[in-house]
């Protein structure tokens, strides 16, 4: 195949098109008005990646403040805009984006379409996410809170009631957090149908469910929840804005309301919510390691029907955000077992990583480092998550420094870390140009080091005892050393993201020309050109394989053979 | 949005969705009639004409037809391969899953083992009685002593005596216990079908003294009491290379490791085994 | 400036027929998930606080069952059937009449929610703010509410479209969407009249 001459009969324009030098006037036009999945998932990134700087700030921020005891660095008004803030930022502006950005761009062009079911919808659910986002910003000039002057919503990234009812939230800082999250959710939402429709109802030829690369699987899985976890949050997030605007009791306890049914709802998404954003980072594994192993995906069977299977299993366990309620211990019981129940399709993925890289040819490039450390810390992450699944374990750790470990080891560890592997790994394919490798191990080392530093050390001051949110503590406490070092800690990864800054802007203009396809990998989207042209491939492929690019590079020794 | 236009007999343009604004603008306009409930109802009015703009506007661009632009193939020749053309497949050998027993001893041998160790670890126990107490009937009262109606606090003389009722008791004891031993040691056999001398002949035994040691007091007071766990743990291994020995002249069988799933499982189907055989010939 | 490039294809495929569903049915389906869920947590809600409110009125001394208008809204299912039916058939005028006919009793239901509503506030007394009932009554009735409206929009439009004889028998699978949209209304409404109208009385 690989000799074949072009398949389009006739004469065809061989000389390149003529130049046209576009004013910036031009460019942003093209920007605002397109349709493309190519360029809004570029957007998507991008605009994630934006607030993860903006998100990290606040972090920092945090992070000096709690760096010794008894600090005033940040008033504690502030104190507590930056935790919401940080929190709401790093779930639904960066994790959201970052992840809807690769699946725009990606699962088009891995199922061989020219482009998302629903292009024009696609612009819009981008518009409403970045909108969504501006508006939650603007109230840090905008919002009229406690204190009369620009406030930020306060209450805590899970915004517990009755903490948000009028009366003890006066101004509107928590009604920007709740309307500006519906406005992102609509987007969300929208971005996930899109997805669904278009793995389900584009795929080229040949490229039946079973063949599909894992990442457009697990996609689909990723929207799915989606659906299902985004839009409770919209109805509960709908129920605060009717006890806020017009007196409703859905949450007021003076009125026979409960505050408790607003921990449910709120964790029925959340807990889901975390799947959501480590489905994803799953799927980017599932491209990466196998590439870079130079072996296929072990158990593509079995990695689907895990994927199913934590979906459906993280419907049912979010009351173990709610151990200390005082639930009867049958409900305690059964979020206990439905908890550790996750462990068993998790275990298989992790397995089955393992599996792959065994006996593999690795070559350790900056996106297998990332990839391989996301292994490692996503098993961690998962250990301290079944010690928090065993409800006597968290009644003792419950909302401590430790549960703040173990989930951004989650989301740091195992997210991040996936999500700088899957920019090193495609970012050839949407610029042309590779990212600097020697920048990429030092942005790889620094953060690993800074990582564990910061979060290894964080689990201990949780096991003494240190409570989440606090403004500060007293020096006789014993966490003022211990808090010392996950500051700096978080400041060698601030370091390393400030690296990976430089190396992206560096690179999308200097860097190595990359080639079609620079790491010698097997899915469609190596096919096209680097980056692909609007219509993505002028011809519609045709597969027979999970890996139609093998095939085609060895001919002699198709997969289809195998499957 | 992916039909090709077709001029002539070759792909010159492809239809793409056209780029529009509508969707931008009803986000704006949806945003803004949020963002009014935080600042101004007139933020919200805005934002609902601006919304309802562009769905009209929207709306016109998908009907009744999808707008389109045609955009020009440029053909650049672009050839698929690698440098690494070595393929190295991973050998999976036929005894691949060697971890799995494939073949083991039958449950049966172990009783068998489990018969013949009860007899061999009889002389050393009769052995220890003699050396230490003079009697051969001293182990045999101390197995058996349950069965003595009388038998509360037994001195050295009465245990050193011969009894029919403790020697009748002790058989089936040793018997009983014997089987049952066997059985177990018969089923435990998958876990180290190679080396059954060794499970049988010092894993066991020693497991099974500090089992017995543990519990003992609670079973058989009198025993415990005046047990040498020497000669006892002696008398175990006996036991149990005799067993292990006697499991290791049988005959292997096959485990249901080495078949199907499906047949494990129990599943029949027509022709099933049928395309075993085939394949089989094949390769 | 666009390139093109060699795509893979499967030499040795058999020809087969390649068929994938109709995106328009896949998303609504999608959306249909996604609302079901909405309005899963604002039933649970709603019969979480069934008698928990520590005031009057309580939902027996002031709702009345509304009979006349969930026949209506349950009937029009049965009529956007016939419509669709009609519109594969090519019989353009009768999927007409049907569709507007449906569209009439869709009306018919809002009036009659409208009607409720206002008895309700100014005559009874009942209003969001008035009590946990009141809270939970008005969110899910009104957000099924403004489900009937958004439908209506649409149905509506698709009747312009047709008096202004645009629409085809080729239009059939879109329309066909849409009216899923109407029937998940009328399977919502099923639910909402149970847990309101019967268990909440």
């Amino acid at each position: 195949m690989a000799d074949r001459t072009f398949p389009i009969e006739g004469t065809l324009d061989l000389t390149p098109a003529h130049v046209h030098e576009h004013t910036w006037l031009e460019v942003l036009h093209e920007w605002v008005t397109t349709v493309d999945h190519k360029k809004l998932g570029i957007m998507y990134v991008l605009y994630g990646f934006f607030f993860l700087l903006v998100g990290g700030a606040e972090a920092l921020a945090i992070r000096v403040q709690l760096a010794e005891p008894n600090n005033h660095f940040l008033s504690p008004e502030v104190y507590n805009r930056f935790f919401t803030m940080h929190g709401t930022t790093m779930v639904f502006l960066v994790g959201m984006t970052i992840i809807f950005g690769f699946a725009n761009y990606l699962v088009p062009l891995m199922i061989g379409a020219r482009d998302m079911a629903f292009p024009r919808l696609n612009a819009f659910s981008f518009w409403m996410t970045a909108f969504g986002g501006l508006m939650l910003y603007y109230s840090f000039l905008g919002g009229s809170g406690l204190y009369g002057v620009g406030n930020a919503p306060d209450v805590g990234w899970f915004a517990y009631a009755p903490l948000t009812a009028r009366a003890f939230s006066p101004g509107n800082a928590t009604d920007y957090w709740a309307l500006a999250l519906i406005v992102t959710g609509v987007g969300t939402v929208g971005t996930a149908i899109n997805v669904i429709a278009t793995a389900l109802s584009m795929r080229c030829k040949g490229m039946t469910l079973m063949r599909m690369p894992l990442f457009v699987w697990l996609s689909v899985v990723t929207s799915g929840l989606t659906l299902v976890t985004i839009t409770p949050l919209t109805a509960a997030q709908i129920m605060l804005v009717i006890d806020r605007y017009l007196g409703g009791h859905f949450f007021d306890t003076q009125a026979g309301g409960s505050a408790v049914i607003w921990m449910h709802f709120f964790w029925i998404f959340g807990h889901p919510e975390v799947y959501v954003l480590v489905l994803p980072a799953f799927a980017i594994a599932n491209e990466i390691i196998p590439v870079f192993s130079r072996k296929a995906i072990f158990g593509y069977p079995a990695m689907v029907a895990a994927s199913v299977g934590i979906a459906f299993v993280s419907l049912g366990v979010w009351a173990h955000h709610m151990f200390t309620i005082g639930m009867t211990s049958v409900s305690n019981a059964f979020f206990v077992l439905s908890t550790m129940l996750v462990g068993i399709p998790t275990g298989i993925k992790i397995f089955n990583w393992v599996a792959t890289m065994w006996g593999g040819k690795i070559r350790f490039a900056t996106p297998m480092l990332f990839l391989t450390a996301f292994v490692f810390q996503f098993l961690l992450a998962g250990l301290t998550g079944i010690m928090l699944a065993v409800a006597p374990w968290d009644w003792q750790l419950h909302n401590s420094y430790f549960v703040i470990a173990h989930f951004h080891y989650v989301l740091v560890g195992a997210i991040l870390f996936a999500i700088f592997g899957g920019l090193y790994y495609w970012f050839p394919k949407a610029t042309g140009r590779m990212l600097n490798e020697t920048l990429g191990k030092w942005n790889f080392w620094l953060f690993f080091i800074g990582f564990h530093v910061t979060f290894d050390t964080m689990h201990f001051v949780g096991m003494l005892g240190m409570p989440r949110s606090i403004y500060t503590y007293e020096a006789d406490r014993g966490w003022g050393h211990l808090n010392l070092i996950v500051s700096i800690g978080a400041f060698i990864q601030g370091i390393s993201v400030l690296i990976f800054t430089t190396n992206l802007l560096w690179s999308a203009f200097r860097g190595k020309v990359a080639g079609n396809d620079p790491w010698d990998a097997w899915t469609l989207e190596w096919a096209a050109a680097s980056p692909p042209p609007v219509y993505n491939f002028p011809t519609e492929p045709s597969v027979s394989s999970r890996r139609p690019l093998w095939d085609l590079k060895h001919p002699e020794d198709p997969d289809w053979k195998y499957e | 949005m992916s039909e090709e236009k077709k001029s002539g007999s070759h792909v010159e343009t492809i239809h793409l969705p056209a780029p529009t604004a509508w969707p931008i603008v009803m986000a704006f306009g949806l945003m803004l009639v949020f963002a009014g409930l935080v600042t101004n109802i007139g933020i919200s009015v805005l934002g609902a004409i601006l919304a309802l703009f562009g769905a009209v506007g929207w709306f016109r661009q998908v009907l009744p037809h999808e707008a389109h632009e045609d955009v020009p193939v440029v053909v650049e020749r672009v050839v698929i391969e690698t440098a690494r053309r070595q393929v190295e497949r991973i050998v999976v050998d036929e005894h691949h899953r060697e971890h799995f027993p494939l073949e083991t001893y039958p449950i049966l041998s172990g009783i068998k083992g489990g018969i013949a160790g009860g007899i061999a670890m009889i002389p050393p126990a009769l052995l220890y009685g003699y050396l230490s107490h003079h009697s051969i009937w001293w182990p045999v009262n101390l197995l058996g002593g349950a069965g003595l109606a009388n038998w509360h606090h037994p001195s050295t003389a009465d245990i050193a005596h011969f009894y029919w009722g403790g020697l009748a008791v002790a058989c089936a004891i040793q018997a009983v216990v014997s089987l049952l031993v066997g059985l177990l040691y018969g089923a435990m056999l998958p876990l180290l079908p190679r080396h059954p001398i060794i499970l049988g002949g010092i894993i066991a035994p020693v497991l099974w003294t500090g089992m017995i040691h543990a519990t003992l007091n609670l079973i058989n007071p009198v025993l415990d009491s005046n047990i040498a766990w020497g000669w006892f743990l002696v008398s175990q291994v006996t036991f149990g290379l005799v067993a292990g020995w006697v499991v290791s002249r049988q005959e292997k069988i096959q485990t249901a490791q080495s078949m199907p799933f499906i047949l494990r499982m129990g599943i029949e189907g027509s022709g099933l085994t049928q395309e075993q055989d085939d394949e089989d010939h094949k390769a | 400036m666009s390139t093109a490039t060699l795509i893979p294809h499967a030499t040795h495929a058999p020809e087969q027929e390649w068929n994938l569903p109709s995106r328009g049915r896949v998303a609504m389906y999608c959306l249909i998930i996604g609302e079901s869920a909405i309005f899963v947590i604002f039933v649970v809600a709603y019969i979480y606080y069934i008698g928990r409110s520590l005031t009057g009125p309580t939902p027996r001394e002031v709702l009345d069952v509304p009979i006349f208008n969930t026949i209506c809204l349950l009937s029009s299912s049965l009529t956007i059937w016939i419509a669709e039916r009609s519109l594969e058939r090519n019989k353009i005028r009768l999927f007409g009449a049907w569709w507007a006919l449906t569209l009439v009793l869709g009306a018919i239901f809002l009036v009659g929610t409208g009607i409720e509503w206002h008895t309700l506030i100014y005559e009874k007394g009942l209003t969001i703010s008035t009590n946990l009932f009141g809270t939970t009554f008005y969110s899910l009735v009104g957000l099924h509410a403004s489900h009937v409206i958004f439908g209506l929009i649409g149905l509506s439009t698709v009747l312009i479209f047709t008096l202004l004889g645009k629409v085809r028998e080729e239009h059939s699978e879109r329309i066909q969407v849409l009216a899923l949209y109407w029937h998940f209304v009328d399977a919502v409404w099923v639910v909402v009249f149970t847990v309101v109208y019967i268990l909440g009385r």
